[in-house]
């Protein structure tokens, strides 16, 4: 660990998550000194529980926010728009590990799937062949299974329910991964103990996470300055413009400035949008970097849903990794099913605590608990797919409510796309009859839970009037700002979205670093 | 007698029980004994002590249960009361019900041991070598990914069956 004084312009990052963790590692790697700003604590496997709700309350972001939209998110949670996580490492210390790569056409959605009525569908500026080396270093970096030479995952029980029901089904393109968790020790990890326990944080160390890998490495090169429970409020900009400095609150609410030379923003893209919002000036009246009026919008959070299957035998789906299992059958895209864009299927669990509050929100009664009364019969399996960058799906500052700190607090606003609607029906069909193919007396289809991948909010373009930043996260706007995490993705595709994150930080470490060397930054 | 002062102890001493067995009726499971429910009642009983009004709504809520069921609420069987919670779904007093036991219950030992879920595992060495994959009445899936033709992910592709090229254009501008 090093100390950066707070008047030395400094390499300032904001947010320790899948994103900002690997830029900043990246980065020190390259002997850039780098400050990290980072809202929440810095806990660790040894302070983790295994309990649901502790585990919740002990790690996600729960400061306030609001909700509203055509979704069901907006009636049952107007005040947890999304699951994301505030502490060092941010979320993907809660991650599960699931790393499938975007298919060519889903840079391309614009192309590959023409105007869509309602959708703000744009290409990126980048393709498949140019992220290829910069997957397989995010590969090798997180150690996703079935890769470079990482051994699957041995297959656990829900896993086994899932693959014979997509093999009776007709379906080829299963697995126990790619899945970002050691199946045997890689990297100074051990081999995963089968606990069960991914979304509270994993006590084993054997999932792949900035907290375990990214952070301590940078803090090895003497050369990062971390600075847990420091949550940036407003980055600031001189004369001409450009980025000067970052104003954060510490934890005893004192407000500090940290000079900067260039300003990372990678808070998740609700907290990326609602800071470039908070930067407002009379330079930038509209919120920094926001001459496109694009900031916050095109909000997007996968098409998501679940199918939870019960059999007269037993399952335990809560024994093991959670989401080693993978369907990729339906992720292709294909008109013949009624929707552009694809969907995966991947193997879930949640325990009791999790299960009664997400199930059907709002359920009680016989029919509620006699579900629940075969928990351990019970298989199940999370959908997620690409969802429409539509204008009106937005992160703005709410009128009315605020955060602890008195800052206005973001709000969520979704609606579903027609489209997300159909392939979302769809998937529901498709996975009910999967598990009625292994025998399964009754399946339950659940409502989208609170946003775990949350997108687009700060999104890339080739030109400045589409989108916030260009082909390398760098603001249009601003040249020493740059974005680096979820909130550049033009649109989501289907695969979930850590990987791409990951991979596009490292590829702009090393854009960074050059310009850095060239004396353009 | 109704009460005449909203304090933690107009509450009066079967309260708790009396509560329960509300709770009772709102997740009805037969095997689970009433510990939890218990548990859960003296959750919500603490969290509106705080509270004068939410103490009313709860003291004037199982009044009102008795008095639909005929004077003593904890005399009718758990799928009668339920039957009558049905009609007060909107109220206060019900949503007090609902959202605090869905967390508090559904969190207890004793529910997870009904429920057959086994809990923390962390401590015991995960289920690496107590059952992750002890599941017997299917046959072992294959873990590797599917090794014949690759997913073709772009339908339909191009007469002749080459995908289409999705390779950004490069224009002069482009760095
Ligand atoms: C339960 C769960 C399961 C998941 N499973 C998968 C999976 O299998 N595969 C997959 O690809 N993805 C998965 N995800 C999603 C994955 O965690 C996210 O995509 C990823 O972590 C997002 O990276 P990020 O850098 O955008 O943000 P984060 O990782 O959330 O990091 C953002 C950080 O910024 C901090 N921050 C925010 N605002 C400020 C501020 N103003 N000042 C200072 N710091 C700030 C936050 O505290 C946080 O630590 C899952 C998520 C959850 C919740």
């Amino acid at each position: 660990m090093s100390t950066i004084a707070h008047d030395e312009p400094a390499v300032v990052i904001i947010g320790s998550g899948a994103g900002g963790g690997t830029l900043a590692y990246e980065l020190t790697a390259r002997h850039i000194p780098v400050v990290l700003l980072e809202a929440g604590p810095h806990l660790t496997h040894d302070d983790y529980t295994n309990d649901e709700w502790d585990a919740f309350g002990q790690m996600a972001w729960t400061d306030m926010r609001t909700d509203n939209g055509s979704w069901r998110v907006a009636r049952d949670f107007p005040n947890l728009p999304a699951w994301t996580v505030k502490a060092v490492g941010g979320t993907t210390t809660h991650w599960a590990g699931a790393t499938p790569r975007f298919k060519p056409h889903e840079f391309k959605a614009r192309t590959a799937y023409g105007r869509v009525d309602g959708a703000n569908l744009l290409d990126w500026p980048i393709d498949a062949s140019e992220m290829a080396p910069w997957y397989d270093k995010a590969e090798i970096a997180m150690g996703s299974t079935h890769r470079h030479g990482r051994k699957p995952l041995p297959a656990n029980n829900n896993y086994k329910v899932l693959a014979n029901g997509a093999e009776r089904l007709g379906y080829k393109y299963y697995a126990t991964g790619p899945y970002a968790t050691n199946a045997e020790e890689y990297d100074g990890r051990p081999a995963s103990v089968q606990d069960g326990f991914n979304f509270q944080g994993d006590k084993n160390g054997s999932k792949w996470s900035t907290l375990v890998r990214e952070i301590p490495r940078a803090c090895a090169t003497g050369l990062l300055d971390l600075r847990p429970n420091c949550h940036a409020v407003q980055i600031t900009h001189d004369a001409q413009g450009r980025a000067d400095g970052v104003l954060y609150l510490d934890e005893n609410g004192a407000m500090h400035r940290q000079r900067a030379r260039l300003v990372s923003v990678a808070g998740n893209a609700i907290e990326s949008a609602r800071l470039l919002l908070l930067s407002e000036s009379p330079m930038f009246p509209d919120g920094l970097a926001n001459s496109s009026g694009q900031v916050g919008r095109n909000y997007m959070r996968h098409l998501t849903g679940s199918q939870y299957a019960q059999f007269d035998e037993p399952v335990h789906m809560y024994r093991g990794e959670t989401m080693a299992g993978i369907v990729a059958d339906e992720s292709k895209h294909d008109t013949s099913r009624g929707f552009v864009g694809g969907y995966y299927l991947e193997t879930v669990s949640l325990g009791p605590a999790f299960l009664a509050k997400f199930l059907d929100p709002g359920a009680w009664g016989r029919n509620f608990t006699s579900f629940m009364e075969q928990y351990a019969n019970t298989a199940a399996l999370w959908i997620v797919g690409e969802d429409m960058p539509q204008e009106c799906n937005r992160v703005t500052l709410s009128p009315s409510a605020t955060d602890q700190h008195g800052l206005p607090a973001p709000n969520v606003y979704y609606d579903d796309h027609a489209n997300d609607t159909a392939m979302r029906e769809h998937a529901y069909r498709r996975t009910a009859q999967l598990y009625q193919a292994v025998g399964a007396k009754r399946t339950y289809a659940t409502t989208p839970y609170p946003s775990t991948h949350n997108l687009g909010t700060v999104r890339m373009s080739e030109r400045p009037e589409d989108g916030v930043v260009n082909q390398w996260g760098r603001a249009h706007d601003v040249p020493n700002l740059f974005v680096s995490d979820g909130s550049v993705f033009t649109t989501s595709a289907a695969a979930n979205p850590t990987l791409t994150i990951v991979a596009l930080a490292i590829r702009q470490a090393d854009y960074i670093a050059d310009q850095m060397a060239a004396g353009e930054i | 007698m109704p009460p005449t002062e909203y304090s933690a102890d107009a509450l009066g001493e079967n309260v708790t029980r009396r509560l329960a067995r509300a709770l009772r009726a709102v997740f009805p499971h037969d095997n689970v004994p009433d510990g939890p429910y218990e548990r859960s009642a003296e959750a919500i009983l603490s969290s509106v002590s705080a509270s004068p009004h939410q103490t009313a709504v709860i003291v004037e809520g199982l009044r009102g249960l008795d008095g639909l069921t005929g004077g003593d609420l904890t005399a009718v069987t758990a799928d009668e009361l339920s039957a009558v919670l049905l009609q007060i779904e909107r109220t206060e007093f019900f949503q007090i019900m609902l959202t605090n036991t869905v967390v508090t219950l559904y969190s207890d030992q004793e529910v997870w041991d009904a429920l057959g879920y086994e809990g923390f595992s962390s401590d015991k060495g995960g289920y690496v070598s107590r059952g992750f994959d002890d599941l017997d009445w299917l046959p072992e899936p294959r873990v590797e990914e599917y090794d014949g033709e690759p997913l073709t992910d772009y339908v339909p592709s191009i007469p002749g069956g080459t995908q289409p090229s999705f390779e950004t254009k490069k224009t002069g501008a482009a760095r």
